[in-house]
């Protein structure tokens, strides 16, 4: 019997970018990046406002904040996606009291998230998406619902220290055209595909 | 050549030569010439035909605007050559012309033009309409559009979308001076300007002019305003939403800008408009501003010998500019009651103009200022209905909306100082109108940054209004001549069309198509209206003014559609798909393997060894809840409240109508867990439809409904040796048919990934196991499986297998074997209707679709002829008629069966079976087929499936 496999990524390399534009790996410090993030864990949670675990969470709907390691979304009303460390969630989730109806669903594979960093990175967005990416309208910590090139997206403002940084998920069947459309939107603002962390 | 020496202005760099052809013929430029320059600096006087009547035109406006300019650039129609700059190698010729530009045989039409009035197409070409295929290709050869290359490769369009607080349009010192102010009160600026670069008319003026645009321009970087040139606010709509056509992109042929402004302020300067006399649209015909931009811009000379018809500063700074150019200058003035009667002459140019005093002067050039249009196109799309000042002689905004502002000619006259004095007024208060609606944007967004101190009020305004200058009010001579110059419509035209009573301009416009052509009333409003107020015997504020609509200057279909982002979904084994030769169908957003070269062969395999297939795409829910049977017994016509766990069961769903909507299997793995699925194409419809009962019906029931479709990679094992194959791979699942079987689901680990739930269902007809993966090992349990099972034979078969499977087992596929009206007891399924429930969606309906006996039913078929596969959706009719009694839904060829096989519906009194059926081929033929005992063609008893 086989050991548990490695997490597939979304998006195979070599990257292509839409238009079919071949795209090279980058490095981490390039000035505008796009990463595949999908390994990390996931977890749903789905609690009503009366439950104990939303007053646990304590994360709006709209916004975005990192615990022990876990960054809890707001990202629907009465839902929270939880990313990170799968000991971390672990951790967290089962500290949440469980009465009253409420639901803690493994959402790891369910969905793609790329990270897209960069001084850039708003203007990358700005070619794909309708919302305000200016920082007074979706500072770090904000959480937003979307369509990105005609995807229907969650993103989540996290800058890396003081790099602006975006989460976009997406259904993982959307995962390798989202990917390439990010390419090929930033192509002209120099932007590379990093490789997936395991 | 008339290319002057230096000018002190001049935007061409003469130490760069471009060279580009013109109607073949090679022509030398400079960089920064645009076509209409270079073209002139070359002695080119005609550069197109006019529409209807095909006489020569020059360049006019010498702008953006000049609705003589249009010319073919390579494979690019309809080009403004008077705004495109000269690229090396570029072709461009005279479009629309036949057999030439210089002898275009079409203008046979100009000698009949007095028989050309308003609405002959109309009157003329109704009858007999057994002529208007001819009529319709001849008309086209008119059509003013240039050549269209169908076999033109797509090129790359942009889009973007901003928020910016204030949006200026127009870049001219009132523009600039508006944008400065804005931006230097904090807001955040987009300056959007149509020329190639800042400074309106300011650029083609004199020292001073130039020099204060050359402070504007540093004061506009200093203050950071972003700033966009050769691009045009194309519109204005609701909320502020203002769209801009970017055509200078680095690497877009054009970009849309979506832009939702906190406040716009317009100011997009002035439009000089034409004189209608007689000859108006002859070659050497040019407006103050076209002889400006050419002398000042572009150091070309338009003409040598000029009259100079003017009525204002703008005239005589180009009687002026001709003189420096060494030029014979000839000054009319309106003002002292000068005017003009016909410009003369033929062909390429006029030779004369006649004067109102009866003087003939001999010329090449006559130029023409008689006056201003106010472009108000963006506050019209703001629901301002501007007014006419019967002094200045031009439209003005009535009351414009409070995020709409207006700053420079559009606003008044004045000197410079005035003019920026008010245009830094306007930025100041746009400013602060946009704070207002960014706190309250921001108050109202919970994910924005907190505010801080009170909602800011809305400010007044305050600004002082500018002077309005006095303006002769020249519109016709004492002659007729062009109104529309894109349309080919004269005053003349006109009057008659007012004589026939369109005493509307809303309705004389549409009547003579005038302000219709490509410049769309930027030239020839004023002058329409003026022409039928004169008709009319009333004043032009009177008549009032055409509405202006979007766009305000021409966008491509290409920058209107943007980047072709067409989303696709597949699957975590697409890699494995598209290394081993599948071949890929288009279902929804899915890219699904249809088949991998023999779908035949595959189905046989499958049939006698065992078969995979990912089948992802199959619709799955996560549902969650004590009260999800209450759910599923409320969407679905059969019980669920007694679903043992570990247990699976079949569904359909219908719609309040009765009609199938859906069907799937739902599997019940906890007390209070469930997983649904439903048809790949009906993923989306069916979690709608269960989230809008949920939540308007039953907000009180407890069920948490999670899409998981892309979470699991499902993969259907089929065949005699799935059971041999799937025990090689799982752990902790006990296979034995005693222990799993048909109808059960199960949860564990398959080639080491934990997790996995697998269920004995079976599309196909065959002993199968659809085992669902956490989607991220999805591959991996994939090309174990085929690992495994290599010496059982195992194959991948694709949708297309699947589907003759399906069909020669007789399931019917939803959307297919069903469609719009299709009620369950058509499809034979009435067994699963559970009428003593309580209540569930499409009951009502469902009892009276029980007693209905003349919808047509779904059955089996079999053409006569084994050899024969009936065309899906042919036609059934009553055997010796035509009468339709039916049609075939689904046919294949049965690799299993050696026959072609059917399903179709059928009225209730061809579906015994047994009945002979006559089915319509597309080539015409007739066959005979005949209805089956079952919709099963193979293993009706469905002993496989339980093996």
């Amino acid at each position: 019997m086989a050991d548990i496999p490695t997490f597939e990524s979304t998006v195979p390399a070599p990257y292509v970018s839409y238009a079919g534009v071949p795209m090279e790996s980058g490095r981490p410090d390039s000035p505008l990046t796009l990463r595949d993030v999908s390994s990390v864990t996931k977890s749903i949670v789905r609690a009503g406002p009366e439950t104990k675990a939303c007053h646990r969470l304590s994360t709006p709907f709209g916004a975005a904040r990192t615990e022990d390691g876990v960054l809890i979304i707001g990202q629907r009303p009465d839902e929270w996606v939880l990313t990170g460390h799968g000991s971390a969630i672990r951790a967290l989730t089962e500290s949440l009291d469980r009465s009253g109806h409420i639901s803690i669903i493994d959402g790891t594979h369910n969905s793609a998230i790329f990270r897209l960093t960069g001084a850039g990175a708003a203007s990358v967005l700005e070619k794909l998406c309708s919302l305000d990416w200016r920082d007074l309208m979706t500072p770090d910590g904000a959480a937003v619902s979307g369509s990105v090139a005609h995807v229907t997206c969650d993103i989540v403002r996290n800058d890396q220290d003081i790099t602006p940084s975006y989460l976009i998920s997406c259904d993982r069947s959307y995962g390798q055209y989202l990917f390439a459309v990010i390419l090929d939107a930033g192509h002209e603002f120099g932007i590379s595909p990093l490789d997936m962390l395991a | 050549m008339t290319r002057l020496p230096p000018r002190p202005g001049e935007i061409i760099g003469r130490t760069r030569s471009v060279d580009f052809s013109w109607n073949g013929r090679r022509v030398s430029g400079f960089e920064g010439d645009t076509i209409a320059s270079a073209l002139t600096a070359a002695g080119v006087r005609v550069v197109s035909r006019s529409m209807k009547y095909r006489r020569p035109r020059g360049y006019m406006t010498n702008d953006y605007w000049d609705p003589n300019a249009l010319v073919q650039v390579g494979d690019e129609p309809n080009v403004r050559s008077a705004h495109r700059l000269i690229e090396p190698g570029m072709a461009v010729e005279a479009q629309n012309v036949w057999p030439s530009l210089e002898r275009d045989l079409r203008a046979v039409t100009g000698p009949a033009s007095r028989f050309l009035t308003p609405g002959f197409y109309y009157k003329t070409f109704m009858r007999p309409r057994w002529l208007w295929p001819t009529y319709e290709k001849v008309l086209a050869t008119f059509s003013p559009g240039g050549r269209i290359d169908l076999d033109t490769p797509h090129r790359y369009h942009d889009k973007r979308y901003i928020h910016p607080d204030v949006v200026v349009a127009g870049g001219g010192p009132a523009g600039m001076a508006a944008a400065i102010a804005g931006a230097e009160a904090g807001a955040r600026v987009l300056l959007v300007e149509h020329f190639h670069r800042l400074g309106g008319h300011l650029l083609w003026g004199d020292d001073s002019d130039r020099a204060l645009a050359g402070e504007l321009v540093a004061e506009v970087a200093d203050a950071g305003v972003e700033v966009l040139t050769d691009s045009t606010v194309t519109g204005r709509y609701e909320d502020n939403w203002i769209a801009i056509a970017q055509r200078n992109h680095p690497v877009a042929v054009e970009r849309l800008i979506k832009a939702r402004a906190k406040v716009l302020v317009v100011a997009p300067g002035l439009i000089e408009r034409p004189y209608v006399f007689a000859g108006n649209d002859k070659p050497g015909v040019m407006l103050s501003g076209a002889v400006r931009r050419f002398v000042n811009l572009y150091g070309v000379r338009p003409g040598a010998a000029a009259v100079v018809f003017t009525a204002n500063p703008e005239g005589d700074a180009a009687a002026a500019d001709l003189e420096r150019a060494e030029a014979d200058v000839t000054v009319l003035d309106a003002r002292r009651g000068e005017n003009i009667v016909r410009a003369l002459g033929r062909g390429k140019s006029i030779k004369a103009v006649e004067v109102a005093d009866g003087r003939r002067l001999e010329c090449d050039l006559l130029v023409t200022a008689t006056g201003w249009t106010a472009p108000t196109s963006l506050l019209n799309m703001s629901g301002d209905r501007p007014v006419y000042d019967e002094v200045a002689t031009r439209f003005f905004p009535s009351a414009p909306i409070g995020n709409v502002l207006v700053a420079g000619g559009l606003a008044g006259d004045g000197t410079h100082e005035q003019l920026i004095e008010h245009a830094r007024t306007t930025g100041r208060l746009a400013a602060a109108r946009a704070r207002s609606v960014a706190y309250s944007l921001q108050a109202a967004t919970a994910r924005a940054k907190a505010v801080s101190g009170s909602q800011p009020g809305w400010p007044t305004d305050t600004r002082r209004s500018l002077p309005r200058h006095p303006h002769p009010p020249l519109f016709r001579s004492a002659t007729h001549g062009l109104v529309d110059f894109s349309e080919d419509v004269s005053s003349k035209d006109m009057l008659g069309a007012a004589d026939e009573g369109y005493d509307s301009v809303e309705l004389l416009k549409r009547y003579t198509t005038a302000t219709m052509g490509p410049s769309q009333g930027k030239l020839e409003t004023v002058n329409t209206v003026a022409v039928l107020a004169e008709a009319l015997g009333r004043t032009i504020g009177e008549v009032g003014t055409t509405v202006w609509r979007p766009p305000y200057a021409p966008i491509t279909m290409g920058g209107l559609g943007g980047p072709m982002y067409e989303p696709v979904r597949v699957s975590s084994i697409q890699p494995w798909h598209e290394a081993n030769g599948a071949v890929f169908m288009l279902a929804g957003q899915w890219i699904r393997p249809d088949h991998y070269g023999d779908p035949s062969g595959e189905v046989l395999n499958t049939r006698r060894n065992v078969g995979i297939m990912d089948v992802t795409p199959l619709g799955k829910f996560d549902l969650r809840g004590p009260d999800v049977p209450k759910l599923l017994n409320h969407l679905y016509i059969n019980k669920w409240m007694k679903l043992p766990v570990g247990s699976v069961r079949y569904g359909i769903m219908c719609t309040e109508e009765g009609v199938v909507l859906d069907d799937g299997v739902t599997a019940r793995l906890g007390d209070h867990h469930y997983m649904m699925t439903t048809t790949s194409s009906g993923t989306a419809s069916v979690w709608e439809w269960a989230e809008n009962w949920l939540q308007t019906e039953f907000p009180d029931w407890q069920v948490h409904i999670t899409p998981v479709t892309s979470g699991f990679t499902s993969i259907n094992v089929a065949g005699p040796e799935s059971r041999t194959l799937v025990r090689r791979l799982t752990m902790d699942v006990n296979l034995d048919p005693a222990a799993f079987k048909y109808m059960q689901v199960r949860t564990g680990t398959v080639a080491g990934v934990p997790d996995c739930f697998m269920w004995r269902i079976g599309f196909t007809g065959e002993l199968s196991f659809e085992i669902h993966v956490p989607a991220g090992y999805g591959l991996h349990v994939w090309e174990a499986l085929l690992e495994a099972g290599e010496d059982l034979r195992v194959r991948p078969f694709g949708v297309e297998g699947q589907r003759i499977m399906r069909l020669e087992k007789g399931h019917f596929i939803v959307g297919q074997d069903t469609d719009g009206l299709t009620k369950l007891p058509a499809l034979g399924m009435a067994h699963l209707l559970k009428l003593d429930k309580h209540d569930f969606v499409g009951k009502p309906e469902l009892l009276w679709a029980l007693a209905d006996t003349s919808a047509p039913v779904l059955v089996g078929i079999q053409p006569t002829d084994p050899s024969i596969v009936p065309d899906e959706a042919g036609q059934i009719v009553r055997p010796g008629t035509d009468e339709i009694i039916g049609r075939i839904t689904s046919s294949r060829m049965s690799p299993t069966l050696g026959r072609s096989i059917c399903l179709g519906q059928v009225l209730p009194e061809a579906s015994k079976a047994g009945s002979e059926l006559t089915v319509l081929m597309t080539d015409g033929r007739r066959i005979t087929a005949r209805v089956m005992a079952h919709h099963a063609h193979f293993d009706p008893e469905g002993e496989r499936v339980r093996g």
